[in-house]
């Protein structure tokens, strides 16, 4: 049993060997709509054409060929154009219109043709598939390019890839820049000018006889009222001083309350003393 | 005590269940039930899955897909019938909400058979579309078996497929050698251009698609429904709720005759096996969520600050704050959780987004566990504030869909986060504005209360004249 299914298989094997598919009289044509003026050009299963066809937007192509079996012209089941993209390995088959004498012809232009083909930027391969049923062997032989000329004067159609799950280019946020700072030396320079107004305004306040003559008096009048009128004034400014470094909202409220509370009744000793000398015409 | 027999019934019920993601409830629908004979071999593969497969006819009446709300199967698989339709049980609707709820579906088609007009209208409605005729055939007068299709050329014999792009893992060429896919009397699809749907099979280039009673004796011109790669011989469907749905194009390559048995390729290797019960196995296991499945098993992130709190998933970040991010994935293989790796070529990414992602960065793997891989990165969160989600949306072909959402919020700064004006040499004249006015106040207020008249009679002229 086995035996005879090697024979039935070597058999079968030879007789592939012996028949296969072929075409003959193949040739393609490239007719542009209004004229006729055909470029006709031959082409065999061995000899492929070595130049690209130029296909214009309103060209036609015409390929013709004879299918054969074994040398006899013989209708195949299978008798394909198919037309391929560099690229992407795109593949689009143009099936032939076979007669029962094996005569086939196809014809293609621009518009038969997938969107991605007319972006390619290479040449697309076109090759021919004939083939059947039966022990025949079938042919599948690159047989020349094509080459699409668009017109410039007509857009070109957009393809966009359908969208496929993959990973995505990676983003990083650009930060907003960070604040900047004039360069310190003017910085310093404006600082140094601001701070020279304090001696400026205290030498002009004496040249203009500004003194502390009553001073003693005051102290001898009301000491203690003076003393913490005054302290109580720097003590305030004590009190901004630790808001602005440490303290917040609600630890400076009560101390400044309490500041505030010796400032009024410390105060209106201190000012009552001041009254008194300008009553006695002393200021 | 409790809990604790809770917790060893749960151990039971994953040991006993722990054979697909999504159990081991299996209907076959068939013509007769006898048929079931010439897949033995395939059944029983299932069978020592730990599958429970009932058998039906599209006319048993005690056929149902759900009962009571629920799902009564959790897979289903469809072998060719001859009838044309699938009766009231199993209408479009009816599969359609199956695929909804969760189901997966394996729907093995043939040539020989027409396939029943309710699963065209399912296919078609998941952009699988079916030669019209309903009767079609795929050849290759290339790719065939010489010896047991030497006349018809209808045995396709193909490679085990691997992946199309890069970036997908290989779930069905791994270990194929030289073993070649029979594909004996099968049916093509064209699949749409959606994301969800990948081909498996693709015919091979010089294959195509026709119809044995009106195009005998040749295809011509327009009458080709497809032909090369476009024509998938085995199309999956993924929706978005990690259902399955697989059209295998010829039910005979599950037949025991395929199996393990040799054949011979026109200008191969004399003699070579078929792969096909491995790919077999292969795809009912992926369709059946036995391998591809992915989950997350938890998401860890923390700020990345040196002396911050370093707490889990804190509540809120701000603006600016470094901040680490780790995952940890794992994928079902067979029987058990394995670390899920992600395959070469492809990247697993997370998104910090806001309406729009701020950052999409690569995920690192950090570490290996068991049955666990983690993966890990650390940013600055940006300079905006708001709602931000961490988001890992990582969908890819034939692996179930992973969308993972930590929403925080990114406060911006306080009011005393910012440098101190002292640090800023632009505020410099500013304060020592504000310190000559604090001498110069306290200065004058000296001056006002101690100051004696320099002219003591040049002041009450003035008095005089008030």
């Amino acid at each position: 049993m086995r035996l005879t299914q090697a024979i039935l298989l070597l058999a079968a094997g030879a007789a592939q060997a012996a028949s296969s598919w072929s075409f003959d009289d193949a040739s393609i044509s490239v007719a542009a709509k209004k004229g006729s003026d055909a470029i006709k050009e031959k082409f065999s299963q061995k000899a492929p054409l070595t130049k690209p066809v130029g296909l214009g937007s309103t060209d036609t192509v015409k390929i013709i060929l004879t299918a054969k079996e074994d040398g006899k012209a013989k209708r195949p089941h299978q008798a394909f154009v198919t037309i391929k993209e560099q690229e992407t390995g795109l593949e689009a088959p143009f099936p032939l219109t076979v007669k029962d004498t094996g005569k086939a012809v196809v014809q293609i232009s621009q518009k038969d043709l997938p969107v991605q083909f007319l972006l390619s930027p290479k040449p697309l391969k076109a090759s021919v598939v004939i083939g059947s049923f039966g022990e025949a062997r079938a042919v599948n032989p690159p047989v020349f390019d094509i080459e699409i000329q668009t017109d410039p004067n007509t857009l070109l159609p957009k393809y966009e890839a359908p969208i496929r799950y993959g990973k995505k280019p990676e983003i990083h946020h650009i930060f907003r820049p960070d604040p900047q700072s004039p360069p310190k030396v003017i910085s310093l320079f404006f600082a140094l000018a601001v701070a020279v107004t304090v001696p400026a305004l205290f030498i002009s306040w004496l040249l203009l006889g500004a003194n502390l003559n009553h001073l003693t008096k005051a102290l001898g009048a009301a000491p203690l009222s003076h003393i913490t009128f005054f302290g109580s004034i720097v003590a305030m400014e004590g009190v901004f001083f630790m808001y602005y470094t440490s303290w917040n909202l609600f630890q400076i409220l009560p101390v400044a309350g309490v500041v505030c509370i010796v400032t009024v009744l410390s105060g209106t000793k201190a000012l009552g003393e001041v009254q008194s000398r300008r009553l006695a015409g002393e200021r | 005590m409790r809990t604790l027999l809770s917790f060893l019934l749960l151990v039971l019920a994953s040991a006993v269940a722990a054979i697909s993601t999504s159990g081991n409830r299996l209907l076959v629908v068939l013509d007769d039930v006898a048929d079931k004979a010439n897949y033995s071999k395939f059944f029983a593969d299932l069978e020592e899955r730990e599958f429970k497969i009932t058998y039906e006819t599209p006319k048993s009446d005690s056929l149902t897909l759900f009962n009571l709300g629920e799902r009564t199967y959790d897979h289903v698989l469809f072998l060719p019938v001859r009838t044309k339709g699938l009766g009231p049980n199993l209408t479009p609707k009816t599969l359609h909400d199956f695929v909804n709820a969760k189901g997966n579906i394996l729907l093995a088609l043939s040539a020989n058979t027409t396939t029943p007009t309710s699963l065209v209208a399912l296919l078609s409605e998941l952009d699988i579309t079916l030669p019209t005729d309903r009767n079609s055939l795929v050849v290759d007068h290339f790719n065939y078996d010489i010896t047991s299709a030497t006349d018809k050329h209808d045995v396709l014999l193909l490679p085990a497929p691997k992946p199309t792009r890069a970036g997908i893992k290989d779930f069905f060429s791994e270990g194929a050698g030289t073993k070649l896919i029979a594909f004996p009397r099968g049916v093509g699809a064209v699949l749409g251009n959606g994301q969800l749907l990948n081909p498996i099979l693709r015919a091979p280039r010089t294959a195509y698609s026709y119809n044995p009673k009106e195009q005998a004796e040749a295809v011509n011109g327009d009458d080709l429904f497809a032909a090369g790669q476009q024509l998938s011989l085995v199309s999956t469907m993924q929706a978005r709720n990690n259902a399955r749905v697989t059209v295998l194009g010829s039910a005979e390559m599950l037949q025991d005759k395929w199996f393990d048995t040799s054949v011979t390729k026109l200008d191969g290797q004399p003699v070579v096996q078929t792969f096909n019960r491995e790919f077999a196995k292969r795809v009912s296991g992926w369709t059946f969520q036995e391998i591809g499945v992915l989950k997350v098993n938890w998401v860890e992130h923390h700020l990345e600050e040196e002396g911050a709190p370093n707490d889990s998933n804190p509540e809120m970040y701000r603006v600016k704050n470094n901040v680490s991010y780790t995952i940890s994935l794992s994928e079902f293989a067979w029987d058990h959780w394995i670390g899920f790796n992600v395959p070469e070529n492809d990247e697993l990414q997370l998104e910090f987004s806001m309406l729009s992602p701020f950052h999409r960065l690569n995920l690192k793997e950090e570490s290996h566990r068991l049955a666990a891989v983690h993966y890990h990165t650390v940013f600055t969160t940006p300079d905006q504030h708001g709602i931000f989600n961490f988001m890992v949306n990582y969908k890819r072909p034939f692996l179930s869909h992973i969308e993972e959402k930590n929403t925080v919020p990114v406060r911006h700064m306080a009011h005393n986060e910012w440098p101190r004006s002292y640090v800023i040499s632009g505020a410099w004249p500013w304060i020592a504005g504000l310190g000559s006015t604090v001498v110069g106040f306290l200065g004058f207020v000296a001056l006002w209360m101690y100051s004696a008249p320099v002219d003591a009679g040049k002041k009450v002229t003035v008095k005089k004249t008030q």
